[in-house]
């Protein structure tokens, strides 16, 4: 969980612009003008494999207090980059922030807000992920009921895959000592040389079918029996006490 | 001179009982002003003619009504008028915690209290005093009365005249109001708001009349309107400079010299540090929990913050960071919270139980014994166990339920969340502007999910990814090594339906290690000044394991018996009753008799008693 271990860069990316801090940490963050420069700045974070959840979230604020502004095309992007974060909460963040809107009346047309299709696909693929389901993600996610996604979507995600897999990297690497290649590859969506490479990318060690995972404070495990350590101020008032008795 | 005033309140209102009987000279010949002065002429035109017109209507209505206002409530809104003109804040703090609610019990429990048009010659039509009076009129509305649409509107537009005479005055205005009433001014717009929201996104229990006047007034209590009051306020008031500034221990000059007029002002400064924590509560209601706890950047939650300083204030912020925190995922933060605040109401307890605001805090407190009961499953932790105690007894049955896991688990989180977590609001309003979208609407068989439905979905999807834990802990706790394939195998034993292959478990087990994992706030760490948002990964189980190829190897932690909380308690116990028992008064002379050298053996119980002889018994202690 090395992405994860400080919240530092995910409160500020290195990458943020200026102009982008400014936007996230000021109150113009709520002039509906703004929102041209944070979806410009998602759509790089798409096509690059930048990442900054509360420039986005900014993004959805906007959205909620002028429904008019809504941008089922950016709002999709936006849950695809918080899926990729997981298991850091960031995806319901996002879906926080959406509330319900209207439903449409039945004279639109129903490609009108490709969010209503796919919004419940997100949020079950984001279950998947959170319960490590990975192989069923997988399988999900080559459906059919997702092609729409994958056309329209993660097609232009640079990387999409790759951090979906870094997600199951994340939770592989916690969990396991040792992991069979069919079963990671499995959770990778990954078979032969395509996983040998992405194993050998990782610099992990394969011999006879098994990957060896290297050792992280996450899969090391030692029983210990947690003494409890007292800290001066929960003694303060008791010295306090007793230096007022000795004045 | 305030040595004096306190008694003469006290004959005024605080004693209503011999008021009424006796009422005191001010109110009659304050009657008998008003009437000759202002309204004999209303009298002389209807008597003249015919004409009556609105205006006189009016007059004499609120004639009317002034008649009826009993003496003693003249006298004291007479009295509260001179204490904020004189901005007396000892009196003005009498006035509004204990006159106005003991006078509200007496005469106003069921009927609003006078309308501001009514009382305005008792204060001289000083519009200021006015403001400030319907805020307690329209609190009180709100509070025990249920408030109509013109209400709703009115209490919105007095906020906006009260909140514009403060932030576009030329300089600070010359006000002074106690902190308690600057808090609940915050504390009350907000609730104002939401509860607005929630009455507008009803669409279908409007009347005709109602459905007019919200499509008119799109502009009232809009989310726009009251975070533009609350970042107003911060901005004049510069209270984040102000805490940066006192935070780097700067002198009290250089302080000003950087807040500036305003903000050396303590009803600025307050009101703008109240903002602050407005704007966390604000944010929460929609749903923004990062946006939340980024405002509060600047604030420290430690006990000697100044918002400490109104308990309910104190009590508020916990509760919200402290769900932020519970929606961010982040357990042990929350828990560290609300077992911060839980322990400081158990303490402040002793001493508030007649505070009007008591009941508000103690329901708050309860709430938060739900969200810990929450939290302490999703994440155990030993960190308190006599609050963990408490949340078992109250929430016995959602605890147990949640204890056995599987399928009840789930609508035991659910009971749990929806009672405790905050009324969530939605945004945006129902289309009342526009009649075609508004019909579209009305003619659906199903109203729109609820924000707090949302929420909680949302907040239930994490709680499924944990559910299977209960039951694999309650098996990896007897192993210190399991075959992933006998683990399932064990799990399918008397419970048919929980028939999983070796995969599914160790899926499973992997969530579970996920779920395992957290940012924290690292106590004394390198976060501690840092904002609420920081944190580092950490470990919440006390129950590891790792996973070779199908081999799960299980490490137990336990925790040492905790010896220090006990003695530290016990300690400072003694330490209390030693000083009560210094200060506690000589026993009577006949007490004292026996206590001669050479008494009975009687007497040496009475010498105990005596602070002389517990000095002695602690020094031998001692040496």
């Amino acid at each position: 969980m090395t992405t994860a271990s400080s919240m530092s860069t995910w409160i500020c990316p290195p990458t943020r612009q200026e102009t982008i801090e400014n936007l996230v940490s000021g109150v113009d963050r709520y002039n509906p003008s703004n929102v041209g420069i944070l979806e410009d700045y998602l759509y790089h974070q798409i096509r690059s494999s930048e990442y900054d959840c509360l420039a986005n979230l900014a993004i959805l604020k906007l959205y909620q207090f002028n429904p008019d502004l809504y941008n089922a095309d950016v709002v999709i992007n936006i849950l695809l980059k918080a899926l990729a974060a997981s298991p850091l909460p960031d995806y319901n963040l996002c879906m926080s922030l959406l509330d319900e809107r209207p439903a449409p009346s039945p004279e639109d047309d129903e490609d009108a807000d490709p969010s209503a299709v796919i919004l419940p696909i997100l949020t079950s693929l984001h279950g998947l992920l959170l319960e490590c389901k990975f192989p069923v993600f997988w399988k999900r996610y080559r459906g059919e009921e997702v092609k729409g996604l994958r056309d329209n979507y993660t097609v232009e995600f640079k990387g999409f895959e790759e951090a979906i897999r870094e997600v199951v990297v994340r939770a592989v690497k916690a969990t396991f000592t040792r992991i069979g290649r069919e079963r990671f590859g499995g959770y990778l969506d990954l078979q032969g040389s395509e996983l040998d490479s992405f194993i050998s990318n990782l610099g992990w060690k394969m011999d006879g079918g098994v990957v060896t995972v290297p050792a992280n404070p996450d899969n090391q495990i030692e029983s210990t029996v947690v003494h409890e350590a007292i800290k001066l101020p929960q003694l303060a008032k008791v010295i306090a006490h007793s230096a007022k008795i000795a004045a | 001179m305030a040595a004096a005033d306190p008694n003469h309140r006290m004959s005024l209102w605080a004693a209503e009982e011999q008021m009424e009987e006796d009422p005191i000279d001010l109110n009659i010949n304050m009657t008998a002003n008003y009437s000759s002065a202002q309204y004999d002429d209303n009298y002389n035109d209807t008597d003249a003619g015919p004409q009556i017109d609105e205006a006189t209507v009016l007059a004499m209505q609120h004639h009317m009504a002034f008649s009826q206002i009993p003496d003693v409530v003249k006298g004291f809104i007479v009295h509260f008028h001179q204490a904020v003109l004189d901005n007396n804040l000892a009196e003005i703090t009498v006035a509004y915690e204990s006159g106005w609610n003991k006078l509200t019990e007496k005469f106003y429990s069921k009927t609003e209290w006078p309308e501001a048009e009514v009382i305005a010659p008792l204060v001289n039509d000083d519009q200021i005093f006015l403001i400030l009076y319907r805020e307690l009129y329209y609190r009180h509305v709100y509070s025990r009365l249920q408030p109509n649409i013109d209400d709703r509107f009115h209490s919105y537009e007095n906020s906006c005249e009260l909140f514009n005479y403060l932030l576009n005055s030329d300089g600070p205005v010359d006000l002074q109001l106690p902190e308690q009433w600057l808090w609940d001014i915050i504390d009350e717009f907000i609730y104002q708001f939401s509860v607005f929201c929630t009455w507008r996104s009803k669409v279908k229990s409007k009347t005709d009349d109602e459905l007019m006047m919200l499509a008119d007034g799109t502009q009232i209590w809009s989310s726009y309107s009251v975070l533009n009051v609350l970042y107003s306020l911060i901005q004049k008031s510069k209270i984040n400079d102000y805490i940066v500034a006192s935070q780097q221990a700067k002198t009290p000059e250089e302080v000003e010299e950087i807040v500036g007029p305003f903000g050396s002002k303590p009803l600025y400064r307050m009101l703008g540090y109240f903002s602050i924590i407005g704007l966390l509560r604000v944010h929460v209601l929609l749903g923004d929990f990062t946006l939340a706890l980024k405002v509060m950047d600047n604030i420290e939650l430690n006990q000697k913050s100044p918002l400490t300083r109104v308990t309910a204030c104190h009590v508020t912020t916990y509760y919200y960071v402290g769900f932020c925190y519970v929606m961010l995922r982040r357990y042990p933060d929350a828990i560290r919270t609300f077992v911060t605040i839980l322990n400081f109401i158990m303490r402040m307890r002793q001493y508030h139980t007649r505070s009007y605001q008591y009941d508000q805090i103690s329901k708050t407190a309860d709430r938060m014994y739900a969200l810990f009961t929450i939290c302490n499953s999703l994440s155990p932790s030993r960190l308190d166990d006599n609050i963990a105690n408490i949340a078992k007894e109250r929430f016995n049955e959602q605890f147990a339920k949640i204890s056995r896991g599987g399928e009840e688990a789930v609508p035991a989180y659910e009971d749990l969340f929806t009672y405790a977590a905050p009324k969530f609001i939605s945004s945006i309003p129902p289309p009342y502007e526009d009649p075609t979208a508004l019909s579209n609407l009305m003619s659906m068989p199903t109203s729109p999910p609820e924000p707090s439905s949302r929420h909680l979905q949302l907040f239930l999807s994490d709680v499924r990814s944990h559910a299977p834990e209960q039951t694999l802990r309650s098996f990896l706790k007897l192993y210190t090594s399991l075959d992933a394939g006998k683990l399932a195998g064990l799990l399918s034993i008397g419970d048919e339906s929980n028939n999983k292959d070796e995969e599914e478990v160790v899926q499973e087990m992997m969530a579970m290690k996920m779920g395992s994992r957290s940012i924290s706030r690292v106590v004394g760490g390198q976060d501690a000044g840092k904002g609420l948002l920081e944190g580092e990964t950490i470990s919440t189980t006390d129950l590891n394991f790792a996973i070779d190829e199908n081999m799960i190897h299980i490490a137990e932690s336990t925790v040492g018996r905790r010896y220090a909380g006990w003695f530290i308690k016990n300690t400072e116990r003694a330490q209390r009753t030693l000083d009560d028992l210094k200060s506690a008064p000589l026993p009577p002379p006949t007490a004292k008799a026996p206590a001669n050298p050479g008494g009975a053996t009687r007497a040496k119980g009475a010498v105990s008693g005596r602070p002389g002889g517990q000095k002695v018994t602690w020094a031998t202690v001692k040496s």
